[in-house]
This record gives C-alpha cells, structure tokens and sequence, in this order.
C-alpha cells in the first residue's frame, strides 16, 4: 500500500516536473541567466565600448562616488512621493466609487483603463500639448481666465518639473492601482459591514475600521506596484525634458551611462543598485503587510 | 635534362606567379562588379543595410546596385537613436547586425576606437575620397571608417517679408547687424518673438551653442582638447551670453526652454518667427513647401552670421560604414562604391532631397539650378570646418548631452553665463579624464 502511495507521488511529481519543466527553462533562459550575465558585466570595466577585464566593485564604487547619482535618486524620490500620493488617494477614491453598482459603470471602468492602455510615449506627446509654454492647452486657459498675465514655462523649475512629470506618470497609473483595490474591496464580504451597521458604525467609521485594514493586502500590492513603476520613470521625463539637469532620474542616468558613455560594466552596476533599492522598499511593504496581518 | 628541368620550373613558377597576379587584380569583385555588371564573386549575395529614415533610399534606386552587381540590398530603416543603440549593444556583443550602416561624424572616436567598423583606406579609390567634403570627420589617425553620403551643415535662415516689412534691405552679415534687425522687427510688432533657437535640455540647443561659438570666430577646444570657452572673450563664452540676451530681450518666446530643434524650427516655418539661426540644406525645401510651411516663398538662406562678416559654420557629415562583423565585406563595399558614383547621388538627391559630398556632384547641381538656394548653400560650404578637427573624440556625445543640459540651465536662469561656460568645462575635463 505504501509502495504504491509512493510510486503515485513519483509519477505525480515526473508529471509536474515535465509540465513545469518548460516554463523554468524559459524564465532560467529569460530572467536568471540575463541577470547573471548583467552581474558578471557589472564588474567588468567598459570604456565607450571598449571591455577592459574584472574589476571587481569598482563600478559600484564610482557610480555611488558620482555626484549625478544623488541629483539622480533624489528626483526620483520626488516622482515616486508624488506619484503614489496621487495613485493612492485617486485609486482609493475611484475604487469606492466603482464598488457600488451604478448605470453606465462598465462605461466608465472602460473609460478609466484607457490611459493605462495607453503607451507612456503616446500620453507624455499628449500631455505636452497641455504643458506647451507657447500654444499648450493649460497655458490658454489660465491666460483666458485670467489667472495668468503671460504664457508660463511648467518645467521651468525644479519642484515643479517633478510634480507635473509626476502627474503625467501617475495619470497611466492610477487604473491599475484602481483595478487593485477594487478587487480588494470586492473581497471584503458584504456581512461584515451588514453586522457594523447593526452595532450602530457610522459610515466613516466602517471606513476607518473595517475597510482600510481589510484592504491592507490590496494597498500593499497597489503600493509597491507603483513604487516600482515610479522609480523606473523614464519615457515620460524623456519625452516631456529631455536629459534636463532639473528632472534627470535614475534610470535616465542608467541610459546615459549604458548607452551615451558606452560604459556598459558601471550601467549593469547602476541597474543593480537601482534593482536593489527596489528590492529592499517591496520586502518593506510585504513586511509592514505581514506584521499587520498577524 | 636537369636544365631543362629547372626551366620548366621556372616556367611554371613565373607562370604561377603571373597568374596570382592576375587572379588578385582580377578577384577584386568590386571593382569589378561596378566597373562591367555583376561579379560572380558578390553575385546573390544579400547585405543588410541600416539607415535612418532621411536616407531611405526609394526601391527603384536600390534596384540599380543590384542590376550591376548582382548583390540583394534589405533595407532597414529606424530612429537616429536606434541606430546608435543597436550598434553599440551589437559592438559590444560582438554580434551581426547588419553589413553597411549609418556612421555619424560624432560615433567616429568610440565606434572607430572600438574597432567596430572595418578600416576603409585602401580600401576606395583615393580620387573619389578625395572629392568628398567632410570625410575627414570620420577619419582617426590613418584610419578611415566611413564615406560621406549626406553633406550636412548648419546654415541659418531668413523671412524675406518679414525683413521688408520692418524696412530691412539687406540681410545681416554680422551678429550684431543681427541683433539690430531682431529689435526692429520685434518693435514694429512683425513677430513678438522673431529668433527661432532652440533651447531645450537637447543635442539641438548644444549644436547651436556650437554653431554660434564659430560664429563669433571661437573653438571649443584648443589641439590638446583642452576646453576654449570659459573666457569672457571666448566665442563660447560670447555665444552663451548671445543665447541668453536673446531669452532677456524676448527675441525668443520663454517657451524656448523647452523647444527641440525641430519644434524651434516650426516656429520659423509657421511665421512666428523672422530668423532661424541653425538650420539645415535642405531646409528651404521645407520652408517653401505650402503643404508644410505658411511662410512658402518667403524663406530664405542666409549666411551665419559672424563678427565682421558671415562667420564660420560647421558641418555634421553622415556617412556610410561596413561593421567589422559583416560577413558580406565585398558587397558592402560594391554597395559604397555604388552609393558615391554620380548617377546614384544625384538620383538619390532629386528623390529624397540628400546633399551629395562629393564636390562635383554639390557644383552640378548648383549650376542647373536644381538645388534650392544652391548659390548660398555654395558661398556656405567655403565656411564649413569641422568641430573637431582631430576627428570627434569618443566622449563627445556624453559631453553634448551634459553642454545641452547645461545651456539649458543657464537659459532658465538657473546659472550664470560664466557658471554655465566653467560647467561645460568641467564636464569635459571630467570626461576627457574618464576617457
């Protein structure tokens, strides 16, 4: 009887190994090997093209010794602060809103998906429409009403430049962090907020006490999602300024070191730093969502 | 009997010899493939070619190599950029990506430094070369690795009625004639903001400093690339403070800071604006044309402007190169030789507008009439020199990227002229030492 149990669980396990055999071999293939290889170039020395032999963390140690590599991360700082801020309250908001059945709600569920369809190159061209300092849309009105005296330059400034460049971001990403708490709060059973009410919550309350704790799970996914999406910044900066010394980001300093300098060894080096800081804030999240739930 | 055997020898050694002779002179498949119709050498061979879209060259054209060669062409066509990246991952790789590709003048100190480009002197006849302007862009030392095909240079430009209605008679030869023309056609109320000049964190914003920095009879950098331009007395230093009197006297709008090239140029091509300082040859074919431009048969040339007279001007050569990992290195080179004779450029200029190298072929144009504002285009030329003379060394796209970012800084009044000019100083020390 034993023998036989056994001999099920063997050919259950070749049966699962032989179907999931495939698709390790494709992620080994796509995702550990090229990590691999990026790791092994990261201490190699590249000059414009040039590879130069091992040098163990050198790379490291000058992209962390470069001064650009602070200006860098602290804008990146500012897009992913302002960024989440507004995925959060306007994904929270939205997903409220759409939890309750309404005429024309698959209209608007349609309508929202839509910017996050939209490649981020297709949005940043529209939203510089509206930001033009000579003929934008933004401009035009505010001078209409009034509001301004003459044309204004948005990325002019530093704080500026971020929180609309950040705006333009957060607007593709505020669907998906919308579709996330909403599938948190569809998980929320409707009886415990039937008993909340016979106890006497008041609305806010059943807010307060039993959907922000229960949607824990949903705003720590929405949460990191959007973290990582906002520290990978690129097309949008790209396309709005530019290489500009007031809004240039991490991974904008990443391109310019790989791909203008041709220093492909201190790239992988940046990636990994940058890969590593992402790393860390997402096992954060996922601790902070741990001890909560216990 | 032993000497007739020696004889016999000899015979048949020198006749050896006379027939490597033959078959080497006789195996150059290039030649002789241009020269007399396909070689059977190169013959069904396909080489995969790489341009951008500017040189995308029409299939009839094409078809022409392959009838005297007999060698397929598949063309490519992709983003400036994309280029650049394909070929420095692919470089680096050490993997094929295509036979012949674009070469800018500014890849000529990484990608030939880097050996990714097959050396072509010796390679070409040395009086076709010699007949191509700019192709010392692409030359380090005796190393050659690519032939000019697009004869790019900045030239400014010019509305003809909007001069005239300020009562301008003449175009300004100076910049400070210029500067003067600016005010009065901005106080007459003909254009609010009447100098198109991009100013945007872009390659566009750091080639106008460039251009302007000859302009005022400056270099960038001395023989020893050491930086020229931090002086109060510098033409660097006297194209930045150009730049930014330009932004505080509003000759050009405040959205300036945020235009590319491209857009700055719209700006002149709409009729927003009087005076385009960096242009491009081919950029009265925009002006004129009443499909793309509203000020069509008002445009102009105009020489660029300098301190006593037309100043200096640079040219931004493109041209042709065979990377070192072509497996199809004679019918890449058949596919150069082919793109430099005569029939192919002036064919290549009537159809997509492409500015031919080669001197004789600029001059036969000129004098049929056949390029737009050939005569200017003409007298410019004689005040085209390289930016680097020594050949653009391999740092010199990062140092673009960090002048552009920088100038645009100083024209947001972030920076002073004198901190901005010390910054773009400091970049290139930086990556000069890095280099």
């Amino acid at each position: 009887m034993g023998s036989q149990r056994r001999r099920a669980r063997a050919r259950e396990t070749a049966l699962g190994l032989s179907l999931g055999s495939p698709l390790l071999l494709v992620i080994l293939a796509l995702v550990f090997l090229p990590l691999i290889l990026g790791l092994r170039l990261s201490t190699q020395a590249y000059s414009y093209g040039i590879p130069g032999g091992f040098i163990g963390l050198h790379n490291y140690a000058s992209v962390l010794s470069d001064p650009d590599t602070l200006t860098a991360a602290v804008h990146t700082g500012g897009y992913v602060l302002v960024a989440i801020a507004i995925e959060l309250v306007l994904g929270l908001s939205f997903a409220l809103a759409l939890n309750r059945p309404f005429r024309g709600r698959g209209l608007v569920m349609a309508a929202l998906v839509l910017p996050w369809a939209l490649p981020s190159v297709v949005s940043a061209l529209l939203w510089l429409r509206i930001f033009n300092p000579d003929n934008g849309l933004l401009n035009v009105l505010l001078l209409r009403v009034h509001v301004l005296s003459q044309p204004k330059v948005w990325f002019a400034s530093r704080g500026w430049a971020i929180v609309f460049i950040a705006i333009v971001h957060a607007w593709g990403v505020v669907p998906l962090v919308t579709l996330i708490l909403l599938a948190g709060l569809q998980g929320i059973p409707d009886e415990i907020y039937a008993a909340a009410s016979v106890d006497g919550a008041t609305g806010w309350q059943q807010f307060r006490m039993l959907t922000m704790p229960l949607l824990r799970p949903a705003l720590a996914v929405a949460l990191t999602t959007g973290t990582i999406l906002a520290i990978a910044i690129f097309d949008e900066i790209y396309m709005l300024t530019g290489y500009q010394l007031n809004t240039f980001s991490l991974m904008m300093q990443a391109y310019q070191i790989t791909f203008t300098r041709l220093e492909f060894g201190k790239g992988a080096a940046f990636a990994y730093l940058v890969t590593l800081v992402t790393g860390v804030l997402a096992l954060g999240y996922i601790r902070s969502l741990r001890r909560a739930e216990q | 009997m032993r000497g007739s055997i020696a004889r016999v020898v000899t015979a048949v050694a020198a006749l050896a010899l006379v027939a490597a002779a033959c078959s080497s002179g006789g195996s150059d498949p290039v030649g002789s493939a241009i020269a007399s119709g396909p070689s059977p050498s190169i013959a069904g061979q396909t080489i995969v070619v790489l341009l951008p879209p500017w040189a995308n060259v029409p299939k009839d054209i094409l078809q022409t190599f392959t009838d005297q060669t007999g060698v397929k062409v598949d063309l490519q066509v992709t983003g400036w950029d994309a280029i650049r990246n394909k070929i420095a991952i692919t470089g680096a790789a050490n993997t094929p990506l295509a036979d012949v590709t674009e070469f800018d003048w500014s890849w000529t100190g990484q990608f030939g430094r880097a050996g990714w480009y097959l050396p072509l002197q010796g390679k070409l006849d040395p009086a076709m070369i010699s007949g191509l302007q700019n192709n010392g862009a692409f030359t380090i030392g005796s190393n050659q690795y690519a032939v000019c095909y697009s004869n790019d240079f900045r030239i400014s430009a010019y509305n003809k009625k909007m001069f005239a209605d300020a009562g301008i008679s003449q175009p300004p030869a100076t910049l400070d004639e210029l500067t003067v023309d600016l005010q009065l056609i901005k106080d007459k109320g003909i254009a609010a903001n009447p100098l198109a000049i991009p100013l945007s964190a872009t390659e566009g914003t750091s080639t106008a400093w460039y251009l302007l920095t000859l302009a005022y009879g400056g270099q960038l950098f001395d023989p020893n690339l050491q930086p020229a331009f931090t002086s109060p007395d510098s033409g660097g230093y006297k194209a930045l403070q150009f730049m930014v009197d330009a932004v505080n006297k509003g000759f050009v709008t405040p959205g300036a800071v945020s235009l590319t090239d491209t857009q700055s140029d719209n700006r002149f091509t709409s009729g927003s604006a009087a005076v385009t300082i960096v242009g491009g040859p081919d950029e009265m074919v925009t002006a004129n044309d009443p499909s793309q431009s509203k000020i069509a048969g008002d445009g102009s040339f105009l020489l660029v402007p300098g301190v006593s007279g037309p100043g200096a001007t640079f040219g931004l050569p493109e041209g042709l190169g065979i990377m070192s990992t072509s497996t199809h290195q004679a019918a890449a080179l058949a596919f150069l030789k082919w793109w430099e004779q005569p029939a192919t450029v002036l064919a290549l200029q009537k159809s997509i507008g492409l500015l031919p190298c080669s001197t004789s072929a600029v001059q036969s144009l000129v004098s049929s009439g056949k390029l737009v504002g050939g005569d200017t285009i003409n007298q410019e030329l004689q005040h085209v020199a390289p930016l680097f003379p020594q050949g653009a060394p391999p740092w010199y796209g990062d140092f673009s990227t960090k002048a552009g970012s920088i100038i645009n800084a100083v024209a947001r009044g972030d920076l002073s002229v004198q901190e901005g000019v010390n910054q773009i100083a400091a970049a290139a020390t930086q990556l000069q030492s890095g280099a």
